[in-house]
């Protein structure tokens, strides 16, 4: 669940490539991150359409984020899905490495 | 009476094979408006609430139309129902319309010049590799990733053994693309057990000795092509 927003003071809503510090409500066993731990993630993929200048939208079936360390460094090793070639632009190129598919 | 069923209507000369769903009783005064309108009402199910409403003065060529389906208005015989369905003959009777294409991008290059393109990139990539070895970096591989990846053409992987190193690394090619090929890179300005430098067409990675095996970038890329690298032991290399 999502707490703050980084970037901007009261900022409402989170879109892709927006960094946002979390809470963990509910966790696979016999994985690194535990219930209730506090982590920063960065948004790769939205319900909430994105839309581009040359008028292509991308619009994902679930709401999805890449946890990171304070080091900007994903914690995981493989990421599945598509992602938004955005990522890139905003200096995640980690994660767009990591990535199957680059949209 | 809600008919939740797959069936096949034909109204007003139009076809149309679809789920329709949820009509409440009074729906039957839908049936009094024009027929025309009627195609565009199986679009999307969503859409099909909206018309129960009084008002059924809509733009055909409005909002309503989801950006996914493309279909002209003059369309006399659009069936359109869900996706999985009659795509295929969807896009037959798109083919048949318009023409074999119907969208070409018109930044393609041709292939002369996309491979001096590749060539270029190569030279500055062997260059990279070149100042990460002065530094005394380990295991300097140089991928060739045009074929799997669209956003990048190589990358450089290199482990460095300590932050101050990678730091040195870092600001060695940083200033060396600034001064000779004048490219600045994004990517990380601090250094990072992982830190990454994007030049565009090609991307380098540095690692500590632990994050190298922890990502195994290498495995992820099998499929690139290795480029060997010019050492004294090993003759010239060719691409």
């Amino acid at each position: 669940m999502c707490i703050r927003v980084i970037g901007a003071s009261n900022r409402r809503y989170a879109h892709i490539g927006d960094v946002i510090v979390a809470v963990i409500k509910e966790a696979v066993p016999n994985t690194p991150l535990e219930r209730s731990e506090v982590i920063t993630a960065i948004i790769v993929s939205t319900r909430k359409e994105l839309k581009r200048d040359n008028g292509m939208i991308i619009r994902y079936d679930d709401n999805a984020a890449v946890v990171i360390d304070q080091e900007g460094n994903p914690k995981g090793t493989r990421i599945f899905g598509a992602i938004a070639r955005e990522l890139r632009q905003l200096n995640f190129t980690k994660i767009v490495s990591l990535a199957p598919e680059v949209l | 009476m809600a008919v939740c069923s797959t069936t096949t209507l034909s109204i007003g000369g139009s076809v149309f094979s679809g789920q329709l769903r949820h009509w409440e009783p009074n729906e039957s005064k839908l049936f009094q408006k024009p027929r025309s309108r009627f195609r565009w009402f199986c679009l999307n199910d969503l859409y099909l609430l909206r018309f129960r409403t009084k008002t059924l003065n809509f733009n055909p060529s409005g909002s309503l139309l989801p950006s996914l389906y493309a279909y002209g208005k003059e369309a006399d015989d659009a069936f359109l129902s869900k996706v999985n369905e009659d795509t295929d003959e969807m896009f037959d009777d798109l083919m048949k319309k318009y023409g074999e294409v119907v969208f070409r991008k018109n930044d393609r290059k041709s292939p002369s010049a996309e491979l001096d393109d590749d060539a270029e990139s190569l030279s500055f990539a062997v260059e990279m590799a070149k100042v990460a070895s002065d530094v005394k970096a380990a295991d300097i591989r140089v991928l060739f990733v045009k074929p799997l990846v669209y956003w990048t053409r190589f990358f450089i992987i290199a482990t460095a053994f300590s932050r101050p190193q990678i730091d040195a690394i870092g600001s060695r090619i940083r200033d060396l693309a600034e001064k000779k090929y004048g490219k600045i890179p994004s990517g990380d300005a601090k250094p990072n057990s992982w830190t990454l430098l994007d030049f565009g067409d090609v991307v380098v990675h540095i690692f500590l000795p632990q994050q190298r095996a922890f990502y195994n970038l290498e495995e992820f890329y099998g499929n690139a092509t290795l480029i060997e690298l010019p050492s004294e032991t090993q003759p010239p290399f060719h691409t």
